[in-house]
């Protein structure tokens, strides 16, 4: 999965990325490697906060990958949380009993489990992103619940979980993260240049292990400082070692 | 001869004041009046998109230029326009956009242009060698000429909207307004949120009784002065929440789109915390500051021709990973890059003018002259600005004998011209007079010319 890394499966990848350099190219590339090794055979949920349904159907079609063939096969779940979101948050936090995702842990629950039935193992389950129900009021100790009983989920059901997180405060590391990063198993991290905005180069990506990885894997971790290089283009992105960009070469 | 022809999507064509987008056709674009904005964002601003504009500056109102081209544009071609009005009723709001000259040329940006070029251009005959006098004058922005008329209109700041336009418009339809302090229950105003929720409401209704009437017309949704006094108060977590919301209603009606302009003192990390302006990025499809030299004289005089510095944080890309002005923007300057070989310089600088008559964005450059970081050997005279702000702030208390002190430099055939310095340590005790009224002392060397970049003294080649 995610080929310039080789990542294993059944794990639980953290993703983060900063607002000139956003991650939707690497859930997209997840999605798509995800289906082109599995086809029909197996699970895929996006749980999705911020984007639209119209625009991972757009990205994905450059890759000829049809959306809409695999919600029909019923292979591919998109779950739109915002409404879920938005009905949460009016009402008064007091009067909400519970932890307001339970519904979607069910639905989750309930999906991945018709998955192992009639598909194979070896689901993908993507949400993105965290960062943004934290900011529109929902509390770190909810949305630290939810991941874990997404990760516990995952793992019962051998299925990939991949969490998308915006760091908007790059030097300081946010409570929300840190918690994420305790429990991954994987961290991919996204960040621009330094130097600003390029027209060869989007932006960089390294590769940490996280506490739960295991120490023998043949995975490769790359260090910020070996960072690997991309430039983004309409619907997907060309990796690159550093100093190897097409301006340079 | 293939005699196959492309199907082309003609439902695009119907869409007023629209077009394709040039990065992808499944994405319908349109203008925001202002010709280098449009080409900032890609060619236009995407249906089903919010675009933000920060204005951190509270003595000018850049951003509400900005908001107001924007309604005025929606008006020229026709489509629906919803105003939110917050301090200021929404209908006067309106009456205080901007028009366009009915009797003007189609081209009289490029008119302008060329008068302030003519005259520079006959001095520069003298000047520039025979090499380069087929080159075209330098571009520092871009204009509409290549555009039609019906998808961006060239606005006239002194020219305001003629009022039957927009009584045409509230009575046809095309022009809805809704005011927050209208919209807010005096019962329930202890609640921070509700004036967010009743203006999303609002929204709603209106976008409800459009699709009633089954529309082919574009919906622009201004909303200038959020975060103002008439939205009480609000955290950040209900501006984040209205954008996010905003932006699905978006989503849920692709023909609509949104551009909102967020008050002077919540545009800026130092209200939202850390993080503040990329959170915002982060909850809209395109958000970009105007930070204008106001409150900073020092970068005035170091850029007298513009005013203020234009920060990008995030484009709109609803279709695609790359955000189409990546590809498509003169102004960024990223496309070129390839163009050129790859050989890749990054993004231009931008930053913004008010002219008499328009709003420009463009590409930000050093004068011919050099700029600070010019070689000098004496501290010059423009170095006295930034003392002047700077002492402005301190607190260390300069001497009596320092505040009178005046510096005078003298140069040959021109009167002598006193520059104060209130900080003794910038004196050049070689030409220092204690008393303004007292006659220069004659200089014992010669002041070392320096090229510097002064504002307030006559350029070197005006004779």
């Amino acid at each position: 999965m995610f080929s310039p890394f080789d990542l294993p499966e059944d794990i639980f990848l953290l993703i983060t990325d900063e607002l000139p350099s956003p991650a939707d190219f690497a859930l997209c590339h997840c999605l798509v490697s995800h289906i082109k090794e599995k086809q029909n055979s197996s699970l895929r949920v996006v749980l999705s906060v911020s984007e639209s349904l119209t625009r991972w159907q757009s990205i994905l079609a450059k890759s000829n990958v049809n959306l809409s063939q695999q919600i029909a096969a019923k292979t591919f779940h998109f779950i739109d949380i915002t409404s879920m979101a938005l009905v949460q948050t009016d009402t008064d936090t007091d009067k909400v009993h519970g932890n307001p995702f339970h519904a979607l842990y069910e639905q989750i629950s309930s999906l991945l489990e018709e998955g192992n039935r009639d598909l194979n193992p070896g689901a993908l389950v993507i949400l993105d992103d965290i960062s943004s129900l934290e900011w529109i009021g929902f509390s770190t100790s909810d949305l630290l619940r939810l991941c874990r009983a997404l990760r516990v989920l995952c793992l019962k059901n051998q299925a990939t979980l991949i969490i998308r997180h915006h760091i908007v405060t790059p030097g300081e590391l946010d409570p929300l993260f840190r918690h994420l990063h305790s429990l991954c198993t994987y961290h991919l991290d996204i960040q621009p240049l330094n130097s600003g905005r390029s027209g060869d180069v989007s932006g960089q990506i390294a590769l940490h292990s996280g506490p739960n990885a295991f120490p023998q894997s043949a995975v490769k971790t790359r260090q910020r400082s070996a960072a690997l290089q991309y430039r983004l283009t309409d619907g997907t992105a060309i990796f690159f070692e550093r100093g190897s960009s097409r301006g340079v070469l | 001869m293939s005699s196959f022809k492309r199907k082309s999507s003609s439902r695009t064509q119907t869409l007023p004041g629209t077009r394709p987008s040039p990065g992808s056709n499944a994405t319908t674009i349109t203008s925001t009046g202002i010709p280098s904005l449009d080409d900032i964002l890609g060619g236009g601003l995407p249906l089903s998109c919010s675009f933000v504009v920060a204005a951190p500056d509270p003595h000018s109102s850049y951003g509400e230029l900005v908001q107001k081209t924007f309604v005025s544009q929606g008006l020229a071609c026709k489509q629906d326009v919803l105003v939110v009005g917050s301090d200021q009723d929404a209908l006067d709001w309106v009456n205080g956009c901007m028009w366009f000259h009915s009797s003007a040329s189609s081209n009289p940006s490029l008119e302008e242009d060329a008068e302030d070029q003519k005259p520079a251009d006959e001095e520069q005959k003298i000047k520039i060698a025979w090499r380069y006098e087929q080159m075209k004058q330098f571009q520092t922005t871009v204009g509409s000429t290549s555009i039609s008329e019906d998808f961006c209109r060239t606005f006239d700041l002194t020219t305001r909207i003629p009022s039957f336009t927009i009584e045409k418009a509230l009575k046809d339809g095309h022009l809805f307004t809704c005011n927050v302090l209208n919209t807010l229950d005096p019962t329930s105003w202890s609640e921070s949120s509700s004036a967010t929720q009743a203006v999303l409401l609002n929204i709603e209704d209106v976008l409800s009784q459009r699709s009633s009437k089954i529309p082919n017309t574009p919906l622009r949704i201004c909303i200038p002065g959020l975060g103002s006094y008439a939205w009480g108060d609000l955290r950040t977590q209900d501006i984040l929440q209205f954008l996010y919301q905003l932006r699905a209603i978006l989503r849920r009606n692709p023909l609509a789109c949104a551009s909102i302009g967020l008050e002077s003192h919540i545009s800026t990390d130092a209200w939202g915390g850390p993080g503040w302006i990329q959170k915002l990025g982060w909850m809209c499809d395109g958000l970009i500051t105007l930070d204008a030299f106001t409150t900073n004289p020092s970068l005035s005089t170091l850029f007298p021709s513009h005013h203020g510095l234009v920060h990008i944080h995030t484009l709109p890309s609803p279709h695609t990973l790359l955000p189409s002005s990546d590809r498509f923007s003169t102004l960024r300057g990223l496309s070129a890059s390839v163009a050129e070989g790859g050989n890749s310089s990054g993004e231009n600088n931008l930053a913004f003018k008010c002219t008499r008559k328009r709003l420009i964005f463009e590409t930000m450059h050093l004068d011919v002259e050099g700029g600070v970081a010019e070689r000098r050997t004496v501290p010059a005279s423009s170095d006295g600005v930034l003392d002047n702000y700077n002492s402005h702030v301190s607190s260390i208390p300069v001497p009596k004998t320092g505040l009178a002190s005046v510096e005078v430099e003298l140069d040959p055939g021109s009167a002598a011209k006193a520059v104060p310095t209130p900080s003794p340590s910038h004196d050049d005790t070689g030409a220092s007079v204690v008393v303004e009224a007292q006659a220069p002392k004659p200089r014992l060397k010669k002041a070392k010319k320096t090229v510097a970049f002064w504002s307030d003294r006559p350029d070197l080649y005006d004779f």
